[in-house]
């Protein structure tokens, strides 16, 4: 970022962007839509079942088809799964830009390394899962791997993030140099369309998983994490809380789950999507992950853009940043937590 | 009491710390350089230390693992060589870096082409190993393979990988990948019988 300083404190800040590009909606262009899945993994790398998610619900409202119950069922789990993934992952990277080096990096990236496992025995890779097919998911769970996040979820992850809250929350350097930084007000917030934890943490309750519900979510019991202050110690506060919560819907998910197919129809490589336009939305980790498609009818899309949370979450990191001291700036680029892959596409 | 926080979270990583050692105290020489000790370390009572010592120590990759395909082929009598590939192109089409490419073989006296691939390449530098030529190649001709250790000095010459250096038996295919490979086979067999019914008896 660009930062005008006056000695210590920021009087102006223009983030800039385009290291990363791609070129991944023109490349989408050209791509059919089944050979646009593997791209979408590379967008949030950290989140790629989130990713493939949100593109398959796109291509799905514009073919008309919904995916079997167990595949539904196994959507939400992956989904919930990459959240607790991406948030743990981010208090860690929060911890780091805060000088307490590794050390909550490599505690939280134990849990991150099971939950890794499950991916690469379930879709074949750790981060670039490819798992979503149009109509459901490419195969079905392996043996013993319901066990496995059966164990993960109801004994090892309630315990771990307990220990977590344990030595961070009250922490009283993070606490003293996290509270009152960085204030982003509710107004302020939902002027520069924030959306996910961001603007959660400013105040205003709004969580796609309540607002349009996507999938089965409607079906399972959780609460939209809220808190007031839009400093940065209340998006760390929002992360744990939300953690909690994808717990408690990985708890009913695997207890319901039922049997049955995990694909509509045949395999196809050859899709046939009807012409219009649609836009599929996820709650992403980040935010409202978003995927505009516009189909003439052909085999590849006329236009496909992204929706990147980051990159509008980035557009408010000046009035958050001005009055700040520079080692403020890093804490708060840590904690609106965005991934370069997503924010130039 | 002021810096009770910190103290708190000095005693978690203590914690760890001597775990680590009651651990290694507690399973002895049995911990490390292990199957059992590798199965303990990657699951979810794992306390202390976490790491796998690579190289010394590797994890199991799990069945579904996919890294570059591999041809698989059919070994007959005398030491003769099968491709299960026909040269039908649809991997080529479904590979979205587009990577692979294919020449077919054409008869060598009517001059018609044959199902039967002349050469077959794949750009293993390009190779996303997203797996979908595998997932849609009706013929089972080519698989992901399990081997991810491909580094090399020179890329350039060792990178393209042609139809003799992808090419790999069955039996290796139905080590690495047991249970796909009992699927396969049990769909093979029933097609099998289908059509045997449908034949005119004699």
């Amino acid at each position: 970022m660009a930062a005008k300083v006056d000695g210590e404190t920021i009087v102006g800040l223009k983030p800039v962007m385009g290291y990363l590009h791609r070129n991944h909606e023109k490349i989408g262009e050209r791509n059919t839509y089944l050979l646009n899945m593997p791209f979408t993994d590379r967008l949030d790398y950290f989140c790629s079942m989130s990713n493939n998610f949100g593109y398959a619900l796109a291509v799905e409202k514009l073919m008309g088809i919904k995916p079997p119950e167990r595949a539904e069922y196994i959507r939400v789990i992956m989904a919930e799964l990459t959240r607790i993934v991406n948030h743990v992952s981010t208090i860690g990277f929060l911890l780091n830009d805060l000088g307490a080096y590794f050390t909550p990096i490599l505690y939280a990236f134990e849990e991150r390394e099971l939950i890794l496992d499950i991916f690469e025995a379930v879709s074949g890779s750790r981060m670039m899962c490819n798992y979503f097919r149009f109509g459901g998911v490419a195969r079905d769970l392996p043996a013993g791997t319901l066990d496995k996040i059966r164990d993960l979820v109801f004994e090892r992850l309630s315990r771990k993030i307990d220990e977590l809250e344990l030595y961070l929350t009250n922490n009283e350097i993070l606490r003293h140099r996290s509270e009152g930084v960085g204030v982003l007000t509710p107004e302020q917030a939902l002027a520069y369309s924030t959306t996910g934890p961001v603007l959660r943490a400013s105040g205003v309750p709004y969580d796609l998983r309540r607002a349009d519900p996507y999938g089965i979510y409607d079906r399972f019991d959780f609460d939209v994490a809220v808190r007031y202050h839009g400093d940065v110690y209340d998006r760390y506060l929002v992360r744990i809380d939300e953690i909690r919560q994808s717990i408690r819907i990985l708890q009913q998910a695997v207890k319901d789950i039922p049997e049955g197919p995990i694909q509509e129809g045949k395999p196809q490589y050859q899709v046939r999507v009807p012409a219009g336009e649609s836009y599929g939305r996820v709650e992403g980790p980040k935010g409202e992950l978003g995927f505009y498609i516009v189909s003439t009818g052909k085999p590849n899309p006329w236009r496909y853009h992204v929706r990147a949370p980051s990159f509008i979450n980035l557009t408010p990191l000046e009035l958050m940043c001005i009055g700040q001291k520079v080692a403020d700036v890093v804490v708060i680029l840590g904690s609106i937590d965005i991934v370069l892959g997503e924010t130039d596409r | 009491m002021y810096g009770s926080g910190i103290l708190k979270g000095l005693l978690v990583t203590l914690k760890h710390f001597i775990n680590t050692y009651r651990d290694d105290l507690r399973q002895g020489k049995k911990r490390y350089h292990t199957p059992e000790g590798i199965a303990y370390r990657s699951s979810k009572e794992a306390q202390g230390i976490f790491t796998v010592q690579y190289p010394e120590e590797k994890l199991p990759v799990p069945e579904e693992f996919r890294f570059i395909p591999f041809l698989v082929y059919e070994e007959k009598a005398e030491g003769e060589i099968e491709y299960r590939c026909t040269s039908c192109g649809i991997c080529a089409k479904v590979c979205p870096p587009q990577c692979i490419w294919i020449i077919r073989s054409s008869d060598p006296n009517t001059g018609r082409p044959i199902p039967d691939p002349a050469e077959f390449f794949i750009d293993a530098d390009i190779c996303m190993s997203c797996g979908f030529c595998s997932e849609y190649c009706p013929f089972d001709a080519i698989k992901m393979d399990h081997d991810y250790e491909l580094a090399n000095y020179d890329r350039q010459k060792n990178n393209i990988f042609d139809k003799v250096k992808l090419g790999k038996p069955v039996s290796y295919y139905a080590q690495i990948r047991p249970d796909n490979y009992a699927r396969e086979e049990a769909a093979r067999v029933e097609a099998e019988a289908i059509r045997a019914a449908r034949r005119p008896r004699p």
